[in-house]
């Protein structure tokens, strides 16, 4: 019982402990929050790529891409592991808004919307889809545009809420609107894009409000679409908005929904020889975020057949060169078939690794039968056909990732010795300091291991103590990363985490469990380790040496 | 008792039925670098139960070095100590006069460890007493040294009782949450003879146990020892003063490493 006691309350009176305890904390919450931050980055990392592609990424890495997706997604789709299979095409492009002349270079997707929505996460990550569920189309479209509904006459009122007049309820399309007040029956709110002043008035009205950017009709007439029909085009969202350091969006009204953009792109062959550029005008129907900023400030989005066509990889006719006969037909190309699996077939967990195999396997048999008369070329490019998990997909990106995690946690981890050194300093100079005590310790019966245990328990509680609190300055240290940087980005303007560099836009600031007890348990034995040598020594004291220690 | 500290026939003390303390031919020897101090050549020396003994002797002739081998705290390097007729070290050749802290595998000094904590009671010139607890949790602490953290809720109410009993007796009972700073030399003194006697020993040993205290705290001490010996308590005291040493039932002079009596 004396060693427990004498723990305590030399953990109580001992007030150097302190130093030892906050050594530990430092250290703790550091590696904690390395973890954590290298932890998080690689879990969103796998989280978004898996949201981004799906389970299965079948390609052969050339933007001139491969044929007999469509034959090969029609085949595969009676095998019970199969939920959803869909083409995509890659390419790149200059994007141009009309109104405002502003240009940049951009990565063109070509999707079918609707199977994409099933394959991967991109659905949940569109703005106006998500407030007006069912209109964002990649199909040709006018501009909706807000107009005003003379049967029903509201006050308005300014941005202080004061009341300036009446006036006729701005309404949307039907179609918007309709799908406007679903999602606000529903319950969804745009709670971090900053109101508009059409917001606003509706808020102030107590009515669904639109959000995002609308263009007004022109004669305060009622609500209409305007313009050509052009294809949808859907932008990443950091190319079309601005992000503030609230992490909201705020949108201009240079670029309101359903405004034109044109695309100049160029086509490859098979051979990837590039032909004449080609443009395309586009309405903007959606803007998308995946929280990539590499993907969010690059990528746009069009119908997978028009952008086929635009890139000169649909079905055509093969025409022999020398009787101008039509002999056959080139099959159409698509850079890459995203497979999204069911997650169990007959009661058991589907394999990704061993599906892909299969996959890849089956797109080989499928492209060698002869009742496909492929070309050359197009043979050349079969070749490098492979299926491959989401995660072997990445494995460029996750494994390094996952590397410089490890490198860094052991780095922070032998930084951290120096808890242990110093636990090792200021027990050694409490056991010389109570020299006397363990002598007096030893006359009334303590044993050599018990006044060690009371070292090596004192270490263990100052390694305990030390670690939960530093566990928990860790915790909160991370779950307030991204305020702190804004902070210090307002305050000295230091940004510690550049959006361009590492791909996401905030720090990571999840603190998994099992990072936390692992901290927490290294803490602790490393504290202890740091006991071991002054409990050796006030162990070995003799008592009556220690009795007369001056 | 394991054979390591049983007494072989040749090691056993000469009869004497009453003798609870008894030291043979004890030596110890000091080497500080080229030099050799003798200290006790071949000290004898038998303690009855319920005797009060005082050893006398100059400053630097090794009463309190006779003290500790006589209450297992320190080891002889000749010799032997017997208490209760069983032998308290383990054989000369066997002997390890250093200990580790992982001595306590080795049943000679479990045997000592379980003496200190059972038969013994020390009392110093200095109290010894830890500045951090106070006056009875100082006093406590001698009964937690021999308890299990499990065993220790049971086993407190009982320990608590005989503290504060103990303390009433030295006349500390007011003074129960005071720490050693907060205490006379006096008073410290009776927290350190509390301590001593609160697992109740059958034996008190004293070191110069008024060697730091004025005339009239060195006469209520003494008083108190002599209470506790008229209630039965042995007792063997150390110390270089004449008018300490008379209130003893016998007393010895240590000179030149021997024991003789005065």
């Amino acid at each position: 019982m004396y060693k427990l006691f004498l723990t305590l309350r030399y953990l109580r009176k001992r007030r150097i402990a302190y130093f030892a305890i906050a050594a530990v904390m430092l250290c703790s919450a550091m590696v904690l929050i390395v973890m954590s931050v290298m932890g998080g980055f690689l879990d969103l990392l796998k989280t978004k790529a898996r949201g981004l592609l799906g389970d299965i990424i079948i390609d052969n890495r050339s933007y001139s891409g491969f044929p007999l997706y469509d034959e090969f997604i029609a085949d595969i789709a009676s095998w019970p592991e199969i939920e959803k299979a869909t083409p995509v095409l890659y390419s790149y492009g200059l994007l141009r808004f009309s109104e405002t002349t502003q240009t940049q270079t951009v990565r063109v997707v070509g999707i079918r919307l609707a199977d994409v929505y099933v394959v991967n996460a991109f659905k949940s990550g569109l703005y106006y889809e998500t407030y007006y569920p069912g209109t964002t189309t990649l199909a040709p479209q006018a501009q909706p545009r807000v107009g005003f509904d003379p049967q029903e006459i509201i006050e308005i009122r300014d941005e202080q809420g004061r009341p300036v007049g009446t006036g006729p309820r701005p309404v949307l399309p039907p179609e918007h609107q309709a799908a406007l007040e679903r999602s606000w029956a529903a319950g969804l709110r745009d709670t971090l894009t900053p109101p508009t002043e059409l917001t606003a008035i509706l808020r102030a009205a107590g009515l669904p409000e639109i959000v995002g950017v609308y263009d007004l009709v022109d004669d305060h007439g009622p609500p209409r679409f305007t313009g050509n029909e052009l294809p949808g085009l859907i932008i990443g969202r950091d190319i079309i908005a601005e992000r503030l350091p609230t992490a909201a969006y705020k949108r201009f009204w240079a670029y309101p929904r359903g405004c034109a953009v044109a695309l100049t792109l160029l086509p490859l062959s098979a051979t990837g020889t590039a032909d004449i550029p080609v443009k395309q005008p586009f309405r903007y129907v959606d803007d998308s975020r995946t929280g990539i900023y590499e993907i969010d400030s690059q990528h746009v989005y069009c119908d997978f057949e028009l952008l086929q066509k635009l890139l000169q990889m649909h079905a055509t006719e093969r025409v022999d060169p020398g009787t101008g006969r039509t002999i056959g037909t080139v099959p159409g190309r698509a850079s890459q078939i995203q497979v999204k699996l069911r997650p169990l077939v007959a009661g058991r967990p589907v394999r990704p690794e061993a599906v892909a195999q299969r996959l890849s396997e089956h797109y080989h048999a499928l492209a060698a039968d002869p009742r496909f008369d492929l070309g050359f070329d197009d043979r050349m490019l079969i070749e490098r056909v492979e299926a491959l998990t989401w995660e072997e997909s990445q494995r460029h990106i996750i494994a390094p990732v996952e590397n410089e995690r490890r490198l860094v946690t052991i780095l922070f981890g032998i930084i951290s010795l120096v808890a242990v050194v110093l636990v090792l300093c200021i027990l050694y100079m409490i056991v010389l300091q109570k020299t006397r005590d363990i002598g007096i310790v030893k006359s009334i019966g303590g044993s050599s291991t018990g006044v060690a245990a009371i070292f090596v328990t004192y270490g263990a509680a100052v390694g305990l103590v030390g670690a939960l609190s530093g566990a928990a300055l860790g915790t909160v240290f991370v779950h307030h990363i991204n305020e702190i940087q804004d902070f210090l980005t307002w305050a000295f303007g230091w940004r510690v985490w550049s959006r361009e560099v590492y791909s996401f836009d905030a720090i990571p600031s999840t603190v998994r469990v099992e990072d936390t007890v692992a901290v927490i348990v290294a803490a602790i034995l490393a504290a202890t380790l740091g006991s071991l040598l002054a409990a050796w020594r006030a162990g070995a004291m003799q008592p009556v040496e220690a009795l007369r220690h001056e | 008792m394991s054979s390591a500290t049983r007494p072989s026939a040749a090691a056993r003390p000469p009869a004497s039925a009453d003798a609870l303390l008894v030291a043979e031919a004890v030596q110890k020897t000091y080497v500080m670098g080229r030099t050799t101090l003798v200290v006790l050549r071949a000290c004898d020396l038998r303690v009855r139960a319920g005797e009060f003994v005082a050893i006398m002797g100059k400053s630097g002739s090794g009463k309190s070095t006779l003290l500790h081998i006589l209450g297992a705290l320190d080891v002889p390097q000749g010799g032997q100590v017997y208490f209760g007729g069983a032998p308290v070290f383990a054989p000369p050749g066997r002997r390890r006069l250093r200990t580790t802290a992982l001595d306590v595998l080795s049943a000679a000094e479990r045997h000592r460890i379980a003496l200190r904590r059972r038969a013994f009671g020390f009392v110093f010139q200095f109290y010894h007493l830890l500045p951090e607890l106070n006056v009875l949790e100082n006093v406590l602490l001698a009964r937690m040294v021999g308890t299990r953290v499990l065993a220790w809720p049971a086993a407190r109410a009982a320990a608590r009782a005989d503290a504060l009993a103990i303390l009433e007796r030295v006349g500390l009972r007011d003074r129960l949450r005071h720490r050693p700073s907060e205490l006379s030399g006096g008073e410290r003194q009776r927290v350190a003879i509390a301590r001593a006697l609160v697992h109740r020993p059958q034996i008190l040993l004293a070191d110069e146990p008024t060697g730091n205290l004025d005339a009239e705290n060195g006469a209520a001490l003494l008083a108190l020892l002599k209470g506790l010996h008229a209630d039965g308590q042995t007792i063997v005291l150390v110390t270089h003063d004449p008018g300490v040493a008379a209130q003893a039932d016998r007393v010895l002079l240590l000179e030149g490493g021997r024991l003789r009596t005065v």
